[in-house]
């Protein structure tokens, strides 16, 4: 056996006493072979959702693949609307991987927030491109996260606007097909609606529904988006979305139905007393759940009427994107590849019931079309029609950075308009005016109309 | 008789009125999603605690851990330095007396969202954000006035010539303090207490904003139940009847101080 002798011990000492103080350790205390940023640990947000879950449930499984530990900080919409702002904002770091919120996501990648993310997909050592599959997802709904070829975010959530309806109502007023369009979706509701069933139920989030009608009648929220945001509020187009739209909601709604969040908007359904819902499908979706309703086998679905200027279903999309701030880049990337790879949202679609999915290869699963066809409504192809559809552009307009507080203005014009506090004309002209000074405010150059 | 029977037959409606929503959420918390909203709602049923174990088996109990050890710490500390600093504008004269109490209120001169970016910016910097330690701080911040100025009026009506009569007998500001005015002004230390306690349990922006998961408090936990595609009524009626448990508990032990404190000095001439 060799002897250790005191100059050998003085200069083994030496040696890890030097490595140890400049960081420097053995290449394999840092990283396992093929793991390369074992020990890594990231911090995620966002919104509390099943898909969000079902990472959680699988999460085992890629730590233990990549050394990665993740946490996931689910919480609800209006609580990661605030933190995901404030935390970008302060440029904190705190969150390696965050929820690109649509609406959010010009002002995101505007202020230079959201890391690019072609680098690490067009490097060979930190993507396979076949695996990853970037043409997977659906055009609309990468739409909102590129400017340009750059890609900001990859996208799990795509929530397209839909209609659940009971049809044993709608076949009792005469009705064998969903009307197709909203003047007669208005005559049926007028026929149908009672004390007892309201003839149509949406949430609250009327920015989000009122476009429905909007572009359907030819109008928009800013007159050429995004080059000419000059609101269009004051138009005979809008004006005509509007009235139809708050007469919806003032007649022949349930009580309160101006202010019905998407949980009590299901229940309506869930207990007999609206005759169609129209929503995401990811909120419409769950009409049919069976733990809370026993009207299931009378439900169907279908797509959202169309307007004299054609169909305009709305949709919202929902990505992971690289915190700028991270300093866990390459480990966020990732998991942002494992998170929304085909693999994991084939699974979340079979196991979670998370049909708003964006992957073209899920929703043309076999499997998927099965779960998800009811009553032969296939909510697959309803959801995909409608994803290709909003690919085609229209939507910009929710990507713009000052929709926001737009959005919020229009909530209220059409609260006033639908409950009486305004009439139509002056509510919507109150609307264009304030629309145009958030712009103007916000440095915007607009084309004053009012 | 009749007179006293329309009396407690008021109070009886006045009560059920009072308690409706609190019965309401109750109740929820043990039936199942099928049977929540239900119209007319079944008065019979077979209760769940299903929505109570998802809780315990949840983050829920950290969040509840979280909120009783900072409204705890909170009001303990409150006390230890507002008590004293109450009893000394209470009893003590001096130049600025009445500019330095005014600003001790001066953190309540504002909505909190004023303060709100300020405090998230300095706790960034001072590693605070998403610690129990920075909540304990933030809601001292606030809590500190109310006491000053809830003891302060209590320490004024507990005569002075009892503390002098101490001060002939030998005792020192400390041992009148602690011996005489304290004990005195008990009831009033256990009405501030559970204010104090309140408003730092039921808390909601500063946990919003201070706090990400390790220090979130059950305020905001519950909010977490609203879930993106529906909201998770089972688990927020569970959680907001968890909730008011230690509240209510508190609320009985010391009910009879409380009672004290807020009538105090109200038959006084």
């Amino acid at each position: 056996m060799e002897r250790i002798t005191r100059r050998r011990f003085l200069k083994s000492t030496a040696l890890v006493g030097t490595l140890s103080a400049t960081g420097v350790r053995p290449a394999r205390t840092l990283a396992q072979a093929g793991k390369p940023y074992a020990g890594t640990r990231l911090k995620m947000s966002q919104v509390a959702h099943a898909y969000g879950v079902g990472l959680v449930e699988r999460l085992p499984a890629f730590e233990q693949q990549t050394g990665i530990k993740v946490e996931i900080d689910q919480m609800s919409f209006p609580v990661l609307n605030q933190r995901e702002d404030l935390e970008l904002a302060s440029g904190s770091g705190a969150y390696d991987v965050m929820q690109l919120i649509f609406i959010r996501s010009g002002r995101w990648i505007g202020a230079g927030w959201a890391e690019p993310l072609n680098p690490f997909i067009d490097d060979a050592k930190l993507t396979d491109k076949a695996a990853l599959d970037v043409g997977d997802f659906v055009a609309g709904a990468m739409a909102p996260f590129k400017r340009g070829d750059t890609i900001y975010a990859l996208p799990w959530l795509s929530d397209s606007t839909v209609v659940g309806y009971r049809t044993d109502l709608f076949e009792k007023a005469g009705y064998a097909k969903f009307p197709e369009t909203f003047e007669a979706l208005q005559e049926a509701a007028a026929k149908m609606h009672s004390r007892q069933t309201a003839a149509f139920v949406t949430e609250d989030n009327l920015h989000w529904i009122f476009p429905n009608w909007l572009l359907s009648y030819g109008g928009n929220f800013f007159a050429n988006p995004p080059g000419d945001l000059t609101p269009t509020f004051d138009t005979p187009e809008a004006l005509k979305a509007a009235e139809m739209f708050t007469t919806m909601l003032s007649k022949y709604s349930p009580p309160g139905g101006i202010k019905l969040d998407p949980s009590v908007a299901q229940a309506i359904m869930h207990q007999g007393k609206g005759a169609c819902y129209l929503d995401g499908m990811g909120n419409t979706q769950h009409i049919i759940d069976t733990k809370k309703t026993t009207l299931a086998d009378r439900m169907a679905f279908t797509h959202t009427p169309r307007g004299p200027k054609g169909h305009f279903p709305q949709l919202a999309v929902h990505g992971y994107f690289i915190n700028k701030a991270s300093k866990n880049k390459n480990a966020a990337w990732e998991f942002i590849k494992w998170a929304t790879g085909k693999d994991q949202m084939l699974w979340s679609a079979l196991n979670k019931g998370h049909l708003a999915c964006t992957r073209s290869s899920v929703l043309a699963n076999a499997d998927v079309r099965q779960k998800f066809t009811w009553r032969g409504s296939d909510l697959a192809s309803l959801h995909l029609a409608v994803m290709k559809r909003a690919g085609e552009g229209y939507m910009v307009y929710r990507t713009v950075p000052q929709f926001p507080p737009v959005g919020d203005r229009v909530i209220i014009a059409m609260t006033a308009i639908a409950s009486g506090q305004t009439n139509l004309a002056d509510g919507m002209k109150s609307l264009q005016k304030d629309a145009e000074g958030i712009l103007e405010k916000a440095g915007v150059k607009i084309n004053r109309r009012s | 008789m009749n007179r006293r029977a329309a009396i407690v037959a008021a109070t009886l409606l006045l009560l059920v009125v009072v308690l409706c929503p609190v019965l309401f959420i109750a109740q929820m918390s043990v039936r199942t999603g099928l049977e929540a909203f239900r119209m007319p709602p079944a008065l019979v049923f077979t209760p769940t605690l299903q929505h109570y174990v998802d809780l315990v088996e949840g983050k829920f109990i950290r969040s509840l851990m979280n909120s009783t050890v900072t409204a705890t710490s909170t009001t303990l500390l409150a006390l230890l330095l507002g008590v004293p600093a109450a009893y000394a504008f209470s009893r003590s004269r001096f130049r600025a007396q009445g500019v330095v109490s005014l600003w001790t209120l001066v953190t309540r001169m504002a909505p909190p969202i004023a303060f709100g970016i300020p405090f998230f910016l300095i706790y960034k910097e001072l590693g605070l954000i998403d610690t129990r330690t920075g909540l304990v701080v933030i809601y001292l911040t606030f809590n500190l006035s109310l006491v000053i100025w809830m003891m302060r009026a209590f320490f004024d009506g507990v005569p002075r010539s009892l503390e002098e009569a101490a001060y002939i007998d030998g005792a020192g500001v400390v041992t009148a303090f602690v011996r005489i005015a304290l004990p005195l002004s008990a009831p009033g230390l256990a009405t501030t207490a559970i204010f104090t306690f309140l408003l730092s349990w039921n808390d909601f922006f500063y946990s919003l904003l201070l706090t990400r998961s390790e220090a979130l408090t059950a305020p905001v936990a519950i909010v977490n139940f609203m879930n993106y595609e529906s909201w998770e009524w089972g688990k927020v009626a569970a959680a907001a009847t968890m909730i008011m448990l230690p509240v209510v508990a508190l609320s009985i032990a010391v009910r009879k101080y409380i009672v004290h404190g807020l009538t105090a000095g109200a038959v006084k001439g």
